[in-house]
Formats: C-alpha cells, sequence, structure tokens
C-alpha cells in the first residue's frame, strides 16, 4: 500500500505542475501580451513601462513562471488591480461557502440515489424504476440555472416559503437554521444533476453485477437471494461508483458555480464570475488553481479509497502464486 | 486426447436475432440500425422535437415576425398574444418570441458545432496517440489529465476573458474544453490496432500509416464516437446556455436562450414567466437530444438480451404453466 | 440394479424471448445412478447446460423455466419445489460447478470465506469451525499450503487452483450430486487431467454421483461410466462408455469422434468436420432434428422423429438406421457403422 501510495501522491504533484504551467501560459498567450491583462488601460507608455517592471513583466517567461509559483507556495496568491486587495483575503471566507454547498449537496445525492438506484436493479422496469429514470434524463437537460430561477419565483416569491438568496438573512450569520432554509433551494438544484448521474449508474452497475458468474455461483451454494443481492453483489457494485466520485469532481464544482450565481451564494464561484467581469485575473488564476487543486487531491482520495476497498488492486509489483 | 468438435458460435442459450428466419437478403448494418431506432418511442420523439428547433432555426428569419434586438419601450413587458406578439415582450420592448427563435439559431449552431469540431479535434488527437505510442502518447496523456482536472466552467470563463467572447470564439472555447473524452475513446481503440495482425500486413503491403488510422477509425470507432457525439450536442448547449446566463457567453445585439434566462430573472418580480420560455427551449433541445443518443446506443447494442422484469416473468410463467396442466 | 439418485422425465425446459418460448430441451429421459459418472456430450446448443441449470431450478434465475415433464432427485420432485426448498439443497445434496473458474468466484471475498460460507449455510457451523473445515477442504483437493490460501483472493489464484477451489466449495457439505458444467474447457490441458483425477478421486472416496457435462469426447471417455449424446435439445444415443466408443451408432455420435483429429490415426486426411450447423432452437427441421447435416439420411428422416431403437444391453440411438423389420431400410436387421463410416452388417 505504501508503494502505491507514495506512487499516486507523486503522480498528483506533476499533474498540479503542469496544470500550473498550463494555466501561466493560458495568461501569457493572450493577444496583446501579458501587458495587455496585467495592466490596467489608459496608463501612458511611461507609466506602462514602470509598472510592467514593477509586476516582474520584463522578465523572460521561465523566470516569470517561477516567481509567480515562488510566491503561490509561500501563500502570497497577489492583489487585485482594483484597491490592491491581497487576494487571499477574499478568496479564503469564500470556500468555505462553497465547501458547505458542495458538500450539503453531495452528501443528500448519495444518501437518496445509491440505496435507490440499487434497489431499482432488482426490481427493473417497475414503477420506482421508472421513476428514476424520468428524474434522471430530467435531471440531465435541465439547466441548472433554470431550474432555479423556477423554483426560486415559487417557493420564494410566490409561496414565500425560504429565502430568494443570499446564505444568511441580514443579521443571522452564523444562525444554523437560516442557514438550513438559505440551503434548501441552492442544494435542490445542485443535486438534481448529480443524482440523475448517481441514480443511473448505480442502477447499472448492480445490473452488471448481478450478471457475473460468481452471483450464480452463490445461487447454486444455497444462498437466500437477499444474502446474493446485498452480500455478494452490493460490495462489487459499490467500487466502481468510487472512481464515479472522482470523475465528477469538475463538474460539480462547475455546478456550484452557476448554482452560487442564481442565488448569489457568496461562494468560489460567484467570485469568479464576478472577478471575470472586472478582468481580475490574479483572482482567476488563484480560483482555477484552487478549484483544480480540489479536483487532484479528490481524485487521489477516491483512488486511495478504491484500492483499499478492492482486492484485485495491485498494490506492490507483486505476481500471482 | 482433448479433441474439440467443430465449433459453433451459437450460444447454449437460445437467442431470437433481428434478421427474420426467411429473410433473403441480409440488411446492412445502418439499415438495422434504423429500424431498431425507429422502435424505440423515447428517440423517435426526441428526433421530432429536435427536428422541429432545427427547422424553426433555419427558418428563423421567415417565421420571427419582429427582428429580436429591436426595442420598443414603449411596448415593454407585454403579456402574450397582446398584438402581434406572440409571447409577449420583454423589458426593453423586444419581442419574446423573436428572441426564441433566433436564439434557438445561436444555440443550436454552437451545439452542431461544437461537436464537429470536438470530435475532430479528439478523433485525431486519439488516434494519434495511441497509434504511434510513445513520446506523443505521453504529452497527449498529460494534456488531457490536465485539461480534465481545471473545473471546465472556470477554463471556458477564463479563456473567454482573455481572448473575447465572440460567437466563433465560443466555438472554438467550448471545443478546446470538450475534446479529451472522444480522445480517450479513440485511442483506447488503436492501442488495440496496435496489436493486430492485419496492421502489420498492411503495411507489408505499402499502405501507409495515415490510410491504416483512417480506415481503422472509420470501422470500429464510429459507433462509440456517434452516440458521444450527439450527446455531445447538448452538454455544449448547456455549456454555452450557461456561459450566456452568466454574461460570459454569447453577447449582445445576439442572442441565447442563456442569455434571455438572466433578463428574466432580473424582472422575476414583474414578470417570472418570461423566465419559462428560454428555459423550457434548452431543456427540450437537450433532452432530445439525449433520447436520440441513448437511442442510437441502444440501437447499436449488439446485445439481444430480453429485458424482462421481474414481474412480467412471473406472469409469463404462471399463464404457461396454467396452460399445460 | 443400484439406486437411481437423478431421474429426468421427459423434460422439457425454456426460456422467455421476445414474446416466446423458446424450448431449449425437448422431452429428454435420462438416470444416473449411484455413485455413477453420466457424460452429457454435445456441441454448443445442444442443450446439455440447460439441462444442468433446470435440475438446480436455476433456468429461473435466467429467465427460463421447466415447461413440462418431471425431474426427480432421490425420489422427490424437483422439478415442482419451491425456490425456498431448493435453496436447502442447492450446494447441500446437489452441487453444481460451472465453467470460468476464475470468473466464478467472488472477487472480494477470500477463498476461505467463500468455502466456509456453504459450511454456516447449510451445516450451521461457527465461523471459526467453519474456517478450519475450510482449510482441511483446500487440502483435500489438493491445494498446498491451505492455510495460507484461504486467506487470498481469487486474484492471486491460477485458474487451475481456481476451479479446485470451487470443487472444494462444491463438495463442503458432502453432496450426493456433483453437476460440473465443462468444468476443464477453460483451462490448460495438462490441468484438464489434474482436474479429471481430482474429480475421480473424489468421488472414489465420498461414493458421490457426477454428471460432468461436455462438448470434449476425449473427457468422455476419460471418466464416464454412461454418456448421453444431445443434438439440438434432444438426446441422439445413450449408452456406457464402452458400448459408444466400441459401437458408435448414431451417424451425430459417429461425426463427433471421427472429428477428433488422429482419432484413427490415418495422416494423409483431411479433418472431418460434420456439414451444416446447429439449428436454431426456434427453426429445428422438421422429421429427425440432424437429418439435414446426415450422411445417411433416408425418406423417412425428412418426414419423422425416430424414437428409441435398442442397440444392446445398455445402448440405444434415436436414427431410423436401427429401425428393425423396415420396408424403408435397405440394410436389416441390424446395422453397425464403424468408425471409419463404412457400414456393415
Amino acid at each position: 500500500m505504501g508503494e502505491y501510495l507514495v506512487r499516486r501522491i507523486l503522480q498528483s504533484v506533476v499533474v498540479l505542475f503542469l496544470i500550473s504551467v498550463f494555466t501561466f501560459g493560458l495568461i501569457h498567450a493572450a493577444p496583446g501580451g501579458p501587458t495587455q491583462i496585467f495592466l490596467s488601460p489608459g496608463l501612458s507608455v511611461e507609466a506602462g513601462k514602470i509598472k510592467a517592471h514593477e509586476l516582474g513583466l520584463d522578465q523572460p517567461i521561465p523566470v516569470q513562471y517561477l516567481q509567480w509559483m515562488g510566491n503561490i507556495l509561500s501563500g502570497d496568491l497577489g492583489s487585485t488591480f482594483k484597491n490592491n486587495i491581497p487576494v487571499g483575503d477574499i478568496l479564503w471566507p469564500t470556500v468555505k461557502n462553497t465547501l458547505i454547498l458542495m458538500g450539503a449537496a453531495w452528501i443528500l445525492t448519495l444518501i437518496i440515489a445509491i440505496p435507490w438506484g440499487i434497489y431499482n436493479s432488482t426490481k427493473e422496469y417497475g414503477l420506482s424504476d421508472q421513476t428514476a429514470s424520468f428524474i434522471s434524463y430530467t435531471g440531465f437537460a435541465m439547466p441548472a440555472f433554470w431550474f432555479g430561477i423556477i423554483l426560486q419565483s415559487y417557493f420564494s416569491l410566490k409561496l414565500d416559503w425560504l429565502p430568494l438568496s443570499d446564505m444568511y438573512t441580514m443579521g443571522k450569520e452564523g444562525n444554523i437554521s437560516d442557514l438550513f432554509m438559505h440551503l434548501i433551494l441552492p442544494v435542490s438544484v445542485l443535486s438534481l444533476g448529480m443524482l440523475a448521474g448517481y441514480l443511473k449508474y448505480a442502477r447499472s452497475s448492480m445490473l452488471e453485477v448481478l450478471e457475473q458468474d460468481y452471483i450464480r455461483t452463490a445461487r447454486a451454494k444455497g444462498v437466500k437471494e437477499n444474502k446474493v443481492v446485498f452480500r455478494h453483489a452490493l460490495r462489487n457494485a459499490l467500487i466502481p461508483l468510487i472512481t464515479l466520485f472522482g470523475l465528477d469532481l469538475p463538474i460539480l464544482v462547475g455546478g456550484a458555480a452557476l448554482t452560487e450565481a442564481v442565488f448569489n451564494w457568496p461562494g468560489m464561484g460567484r467570485l469568479f464570475v464576478e472577478m471575470a467581469n472586472s478582468r481580475e485575473y490574479s483572482v482567476l488564476m488563484a480560483i482555477t488553481l484552487l478549484g483544480a487543486v480540489f479536483v487532484v487531491v479528490g481524485n487521489l482520495i477516491a483512488d486511495i479509497l478504491y484500492a483499499v476497498v478492492d482486492p484485485r488492486v495491485q498494490l506492490s509489483k507483486g505476481g500471482k502464486s | 486426447m482433448s479433441a474439440n468438435l467443430q465449433p459453433t458460435s451459437h450460444p447454449s442459450v437460445p437467442v431470437q436475432t433481428g434478421a427474420a428466419p426467411n429473410a433473403e437478403k441480409p440488411i446492412g448494418p445502418w439499415r438495422q440500425t434504423w429500424n431498431k431506432f425507429k422502435r424505440n418511442p423515447f428517440a423517435m420523439t426526441g428526433l421530432a422535437i429536435l427536428l422541429i428547433f432545427v427547422l424553426s432555426a433555419i427558418l428563423a428569419p421567415y417565421i420571427a415576425p419582429y427582428d429580436p434586438a429591436k426595442q420598443d419601450l414603449m411596448n415593454s413587458n407585454l403579456k402574450p398574444f397582446t398584438g402581434n406578439h406572440f409571447l409577449g415582450t420583454d423589458e426593453l420592448g423586444r419581442d419574446i418570441f423573436s428572441r426564441i427563435v433566433f436564439s434557438g439559431r445561436v444555440s443550436l449552431t454552437v451545439g452542431f458545432s461544437v461537436a464537429a469540431v470536438s470530435v475532430l479535434i479528439g478523433s485525431l488527437i486519439g488516434a494519434i496517440s495511441g497509434y504511434f505510442g510513445g513520446w506523443i502518447d505521453i504529452i497527449f496523456m498529460r494534456l488531457i489529465d490536465v485539461m480534465i482536472s481545471i473545473p471546465t466552467l472556470f477554463l471556458n470563463i477564463l479563456i473567454g476573458a482573455i481572448f473575447g467572447t465572440k460567437f466563433i470564439y465560443i466555438i472554438l472555447i467550448l471545443s478546446f474544453t470538450s475534446w479529451m473524452g472522444v480522445a480517450r475513446l479513440v485511442r483506447g481503440n488503436f492501442l488495440q490496432l496496435r496489436e493486430m495482425q492485419y496492421v502489420e500486413a498492411a503495411k507489408a503491403i505499402g499502405v501507409s500509416s495515415w490510410g491504416i488510422i483512417f480506415r481503422h477509425l472509420l470501422r470500429n470507432a464510429s459507433f462509440p464516437i456517434i452516440v458521444n457525439a450527439t450527446l455531445m450536442v447538448g452538454g455544449a448547449i448547456l455549456a454555452e446556455s450557461g456561459l450566456s446566463y452568466l454574461g460570459l457567453g454569447i453577447q449582445m445585439p445576439q442572442t441565447s436562450w442563456g442569455q434571455m434566462l438572466s433578463n428574466a430573472q432580473e424582472f422575476m418580480l414583474i414578470d417570472p414567466i418570461q423566465g419559462v420560455y428560454p428555459g423550457l427551449c434548452i431543456f427540450l433541445v437537450v433532452l432530445s437530444v439525449n433520447f436520440i443518443g441513448d437511442g442510437i446506443r441502444d440501437a447499436l447494442d449488439p446485445r439481444q438480451k430480453m429485458h424482462l422484469s421481474p414481474r412480467r416473468l412471473e406472469k409469463w410463467r404462471a399463464k404457461f404453466s396454467k396452460s399445460t396442466k | 440394479m443400484a439406486r437411481k439418485i437423478l431421474e429426468v422425465n421427459e423434460m422439457s425446459a425454456g426460456f422467455f424471448v421476445n414474446k416466446e418460448i423458446l424450448k431449449a430441451t425437448d422431452r429428454i429421459s435420462f438416470s444416473v445412478e449411484e455413485g455413477q459418472t453420466l457424460c452429457i456430450v454435445g456441441e454448443s446448443g445442444s442443450g446439455k447446460s440447460v439441462t444442468s441449470l433446470a435440475v438446480m431450478r436455476l433456468i429461473d434465475y435466467a429467465g427460463g423455466m421447466i415447461l413440462e415433464g418431471d425431474i426427480k432427485f432421490n425420489g422427490e420432485i424437483l422439478s415442482e419445489k419451491d425456490q425456498d426448498e431448493m435453496r436447502s439443497i442447492r450446494g447441500n445434496q446437489i452441487a453444481m460447478i460451472f465453467q470460468d473458474p476464475m470468473s466464478s468466484l467472488n472477487p472480494v471475498f477470500t477463498v476461505g470465506e467463500q468455502i466456509a460460507e456453504s459450511l454456516r449455510l447449510h451445516q450451521r457451523k461457527s465461523p471459526k469451525d467453519a474456517m478450519k473445515m475450510a482449510i482441511d477442504l483446500l487440502r483435500e483437493v489438493g491445494i498446498p499450503s491451505p492455510e495460507v490460501r484461504a486467506r487470498q483472493y481469487p486474484h492471486e489464484l491460477s485458474g487451475g487452483m481456481c476451479q479446485r477451489v470451487v470443487i472444494a466449495i462444491a463438495l463442503a457439505c458432502r453432496p450426493e450430486l456433483l453437476i460440473a458444467d465443462e468444468p476443464t474447457t477453460a483451462l490448460d490441458v495438462t490441468v484438464q487431467a489434474q482436474i479429471l483425477d481430482l474429480l475421480q478421486q473424489l468421488q472414489r472416496e465420498t461414493g458421490m454421483s457426477i454428471v460432468l457435462i461436455t462438448h470434449d469426447m476425449g473427457v468422455a471417455a476419460e471418466v464416464a461410466d454412461r454418456i448421453v449424446v444431445m443434438y439440438a435439445g434432444g438426446i441422439m444415443e445413450e449408452g456406457s462408455v464402452e458400448e459408444i466408443f466400441s459401437k458408435p451408432s448414431h451417424p451425430y455420435t459417429v461425426g463427433l469422434l471421427k472429428s477428433i483429429p488422429g482419432f484413427e490415426a490415418k495422416t494423409e486426411e483431411d479433418l472431418y468436420t460434420i456439414k451444416g450447423n446447429i439449428p436454431r432452437i426456434n427453426q429445428l427441421p422438421g422429421g429427425c432434428r440432424f437429418h439435414p447435416r446426415c450422411p445417411h439420411a433416408m425418406d423417412i428422416c425428412r418426414r419423422e422423429e425416430p424414437g428409441f431403437f435398442q442397440l444392446g444391453n445398455d445402448h440405444k440411438a434415436a436414427c431410423w438406421l436401427f429401425e428393425e423389420h423396415s420396408d424403408e431400410s435397405p440394410l436389416s436387421p441390424r446395422i453397425n457403422i464403424g468408425s471409419q463410416g463404412e457400414v456393415t452388417v
């Protein structure tokens, strides 16, 4: 296990390194050069040159990259153009909020989708299965922002049951029940998209497992059907779902961003959109990197979990006896 | 000692095949696929709906009564069916129906273009990567790893912010962030190809590498690519709508369903119904595309497994034992 | 006359496919005596596997059912029991092993756990006792260092060893009948021989009966006491192994034997194949089901399906060639088709 762990972590580090190069390269590939990006228009040529030198933009690219990475790794994410606020100050508070939203949606999805999907695999084409299938198709096709708007206009504006937007009602920051009320709509929106996928894959994974020879062996042994499903099949069916978690992460982060925009949730995604509008590239780069870190780490955890749960994974270079 | 009898491909479980026992001419694979597709009600419904949207997109200038960008502040926020305004007007007096129709043009164009371009890029990269292997493969694979690790929305917005959000750029950007799936698919296919004998044989008679690649691609990988491409149309439309909703996609004076939705949200208090139409269009188009894609996938599935629900199976059992007892 | 462990009577079994019922076996009958090994031989599609699934009533889980006839085990009618009752018999009094050993074992449980499960299920052993017995079973089937192996996972074992484990699972509760469906097909030739030896040895030790399903006449020659030759859902020939191999009678059986390369030690000959293909179950030819491929097909073969004609003490074949006193048959009273295909009286 140790060797596998080390190998995987090394891999992740390499990918993160490449991502940073990629992102950096992207910014510096802009038409008009990085100066167009990092300097506000309207500066005179002279002032522009001075600012450029200040920001180190006249250095060769690799040096700039190293400077930037060095800063990032030591915690200095740069500052905004307007008002020169350190990026970190604006960014970190939003991360927590995004994690709350994503976490709640993810947990809700798993609790509903996995048991239900598995149940449906045992009663194929039954009413429950058809319903879930309907929800799946809807979830895959539904634009999250439209669903959000509809929920808002109905449950918030019309019925006034739930708050319209934001994370807390003014003055009630930190109040858990207030947070809960504010979470309901955005989490519903975010979950629908995830639910669609997990329902489908939990069901099909289970169906595939139930076709396997070892299930036939279990029945030939005289094992009760209940046990065949829950003991023999279930574990095998859940294992591929772990990989799904990992693959899902980039989409989850993006989905969260859209949801935040709809509900004005003070998270990373909403920040990203704001900053994109005002072209604050240092913030954009920081958030992009952060998002990528999140995905890479998430995948790493998923892979490790997979290795723990599936005995077939070759953890070291051992062979068959 | 061990002696194998004449091998047959007949499985020990008897299975009905699609071709009737008295068929004289074997039906080609494309025809067969279409026949199966036809029998899928969801797929056919999706096809019908999509065709309606495509037709209205093509005929947009003829069916839209107004110029979608024309503002008429005197007549803003009209209810549906007022005057010539089938769905009413928005806050700037623009005819909503016209906007919807022209947005359809934009979104569908984006959807199909992105699917086409991604598949092109992806197939090429995947084929080269899988066939030649070595350093080329490693570089491309790392590139794919990098690109799928960055949340797609962020990447789209970022590139849009750097390079601009003109219409053609939107298509390029979305294609740039969605070719990876196809690439992996094609690459996997080509990894197998390298092992096969007939590549050696072809090379021996002098067929060029490119010839082999092209022909193999067409024959083996085309089916999953088609399914993938179809589903990608929906994905691209959702992505474009999302960007436009955020204001970072299709810009004025061009119109997009996503754009209309962000307008609608601002004026939700005044006229919530405006938000329904554009979203509904996105939903219907993506849903149709998904039905079609799944329909194609099911039609191409060589497995003939009969899907019998446990309940129906019991009914059949009971019916049969009653008739023989 | 030894006791009959298994009796199959005019049994037809089939599957629900596309709103029809496809019969995979057509009123077949055979029996197995105590301590005997019966080999069911046939090509893919002959219905031999379906027969075993029907006996175990596992066919219900594959979308099929027993359509007519009955199956008796030790006098009890199996074909009418419900699944709950069957479960106490499966793995207990009747056990079954399948073709691909690697995929027949659950990858997430250790080999020992999978054996122990049978013991805990049917004999209510405690986990500790069951595991101890599992280790003993592993030793019994010839696996070295069974204590170590019991804690390993299936993917850590070779194909041959996996099959031994599968046999251990099957034998855990000392069944009276073992059904083995192509147990050696997926294995290397040398391992095949070992597994067959193991089965015979275990049979000697426990006195169980074996029904071994195979497409390989060579395997049948080695282990069978009696052979049943199946084709397209029906039985073509049945008899003791000596009778079948010394006096193969049904043209299909003869064809099978001739198809074995080198069987007749003729060097300069092309490989013999039975021309034609197995018909699909729903497209059976009229009359004798083998007649389109039979080199001796007569007019009556096309019209009527033959019943069994007795050829010896324990030997019968379903072929019109053996009808005595028949006006149509140019050859009477008894025909012998030698292994070279020549017809003698």
